[in-house]
């Protein structure tokens, strides 16, 4: 699996001969190498043409782009390969038959929870008192089969991460209260590096959907249209205690990040460059981080966990064979 | 008209087929390879292509043979690599699939003989081995080609696809991971 690149600087990426090239306002040159790029993350004001789209399609680089304080703004997809009609007939046949997409919700559901609680009793077995939690959790899967439609579902899953949350006051130190759960905007340092990484997992999320050719709008938890991608909010909820908590409880308790690394608005709190340069600098190398893969036989990338969870989904809509959303087995 | 044979000549010869039936050359070939990935096949299902085996075999076609490769006999149901002195030639990056791709050759033979009404003589090349291989349509390998139609149509038209079995090729397939994880 390839690299995310990231620039958080104002300036210019253009096509230099066969590559990359960057041109910060303040006149620095980078290249990015363009064969071991999966996507590159603008985060700052950034000019490019259309020779440079041609050149990042041809090389299937996708764009994601972040506008203010960091919010999701949109992607520029390679073209090539993604494209199948069958697919997407599959993909909204299961949407439209109730027991189909109840099924689907439930795992994704079911999913999120397993790897909420592999946190809390990662924690819980450490000098944290969490079994509460942990019975909270349980209660809330045990009610998954029950539940009678999606808005049960959701609500399910929405009971499960609030006790979930009650992990980060134990684990995080005083300094970094969490208060809730709150996003636009994030008022405090806890919730705007949650919302931080949840939008990088999106992100890649999004990455991994358009690699295949499903359609990131059609989704079976969240309803489609919520957001515009709606299956990569699916999809990511699973991911998040994986790629985004744990590096956050990390990254706060050995002080890594520190209250310098955010600023301070009225009403908000976010991430300034050197925190979320921190913070991205290890959540790609947690990408990179591999794992023995039960069935493959071979190590992956967490980032190609991914990519799996979406050939998953795809082959239960294409095959009917069963789908069992990614839970956490390390 | 149910036999799928008939179908397929039928329909290959242009004639109006209630329910025309097509076979290709790669769907020939995966039938013996895997029935698997012949279903995905059917169904347009992509593969991975990012996968190294598949870059693989599109760069050998493409480089070996040069310009001529280029045109892609167009004949139909069949896309042949190259007629050589009115011999149909197959190109393979490697021997380690040979029969499918012996089957395949076959299938164009037939092919030749039942729809184009045309006798030809084959052959296999495997030009990373220099290895050359004469291919021609006698009765049995007629049967083994007919049988194997009907085998196909009975794959590509069922609802699901054959269960992934295991095989010694499984490492190097597009459809690993999809077929796997």
């Amino acid at each position: 699996m390839d690299k995310n690149y990231h620039i958080f600087s104002d300036g210019r990426i253009e096509r230099s001969e066969d590559t990359v090239r960057l041109e910060t306002d303040d006149g620095e040159k980078k290249h990015i190498p363009v064969e071991h790029a999966e996507a590159i993350y603008l985060h700052g004001q950034i000019d490019y043409n259309t020779r440079l789209m041609s050149f990042l399609n041809d090389h299937g680089v996708a764009v994601h782009v972040f506008g203010w304080n960091d919010r999701y703004a949109g992607s520029l997809m390679p073209e090539r390969g993604q494209t199948s009609g069958r697919t997407v007939v599959e993909q909204v046949r299961a949407y439209d038959d109730p027991e189909q997409r109840q099924s689907l919700a439930a795992s994704f559901v079911r999913g999120s929870i397993h790897n909420m609680r592999t946190n809390v009793t990662y924690y819980n077995s450490r000098e944290y008192e969490l079994g509460g939690v942990i019975e909270e959790l349980d209660n809330a899967t045990a009610r998954i089969d029950d539940a009678s439609d999606i808005s049960e579902l959701m609500g399910v899953e929405a009971t499960a991460r609030r006790a979930y949350y009650q992990t980060f006051e134990a684990v995080l130190p005083d300094s970094f209260a969490f208060d809730g759960r709150e996003y636009n905007p994030p008022p405090n340092p806890v919730n705007a590096l949650i919302s931080f990484g949840n939008s990088m997992v999106y992100a890649n999320c999004v990455s991994a959907i358009r690699a295949t050719a499903l359609d990131p709008t059609i989704s079976y938890l969240h309803e489609p249209g919520e957001r515009r991608y709606s299956l990569s909010l699916d999809i990511a909820d699973l991911f998040k205690p994986v790629l985004t908590d744990r590096l956050l409880f990390r990254l706060v308790n050995r002080k890594q990040i520190s209250r310098d690394d955010f600023r301070d608005e009225v009403g908000s709190c976010l991430l300034n460059e050197e925190g979320r340069t921190t913070f991205l600098k290890e959540f790609e190398e947690t990408l990179e981080r591999t794992v023995e893969h039960p069935t493959l036989n071979r190590k992956v990338s967490y980032q190609y966990l991914l990519r799996l969870e979406v050939y998953k989904l795809k082959k239960h809509l294409l095959t009917g064979e069963s789908y069992d959303s990614f839970k956490r087995w390390w | 008209m149910s036999d799928p044979v008939s179908r397929l000549v039928a329909t290959a010869q242009g004639d109006a087929v209630d329910n025309p039936f097509r076979v290709t050359g790669v769907m020939m070939q995966y039938y013996y390879v895997c029935e698997r990935e012949l279903w995905f096949e059917s169904r347009n299902i992509e593969i991975d292509r990012e996968n190294a085996s598949v870059a693989r075999g599109t760069r050998v076609d493409e480089s070996s043979y040069g310009e001529r490769s280029q045109e892609n006999l167009r004949l139909g149901m069949i896309a042949l690599d190259l007629l050589e002195d009115g011999r149909v030639v197959e190109v393979k990056p490697s021997s380690t699939l040979t029969e499918p791709a012996r089957m395949q050759l076959s299938y164009y033979l037939w092919y030749f003989d039942r729809v184009l009404g045309v006798e030809r003589e084959g052959v296999l090349a495997h030009p990373t081995e220099r290895r050359r291989e004469d291919v021609s349509l006698d009765d049995d390998r007629c049967d083994k080609v007919e049988s194997a139609i009907r085998g196909i149509h009975a794959i590509v038209t069922a609802d699901s696809p054959p269960e992934a079995t295991e095989k010694p090729y499984c490492e190097s397939c597009a459809y690993h991971d999809f077929c796997w994880v």
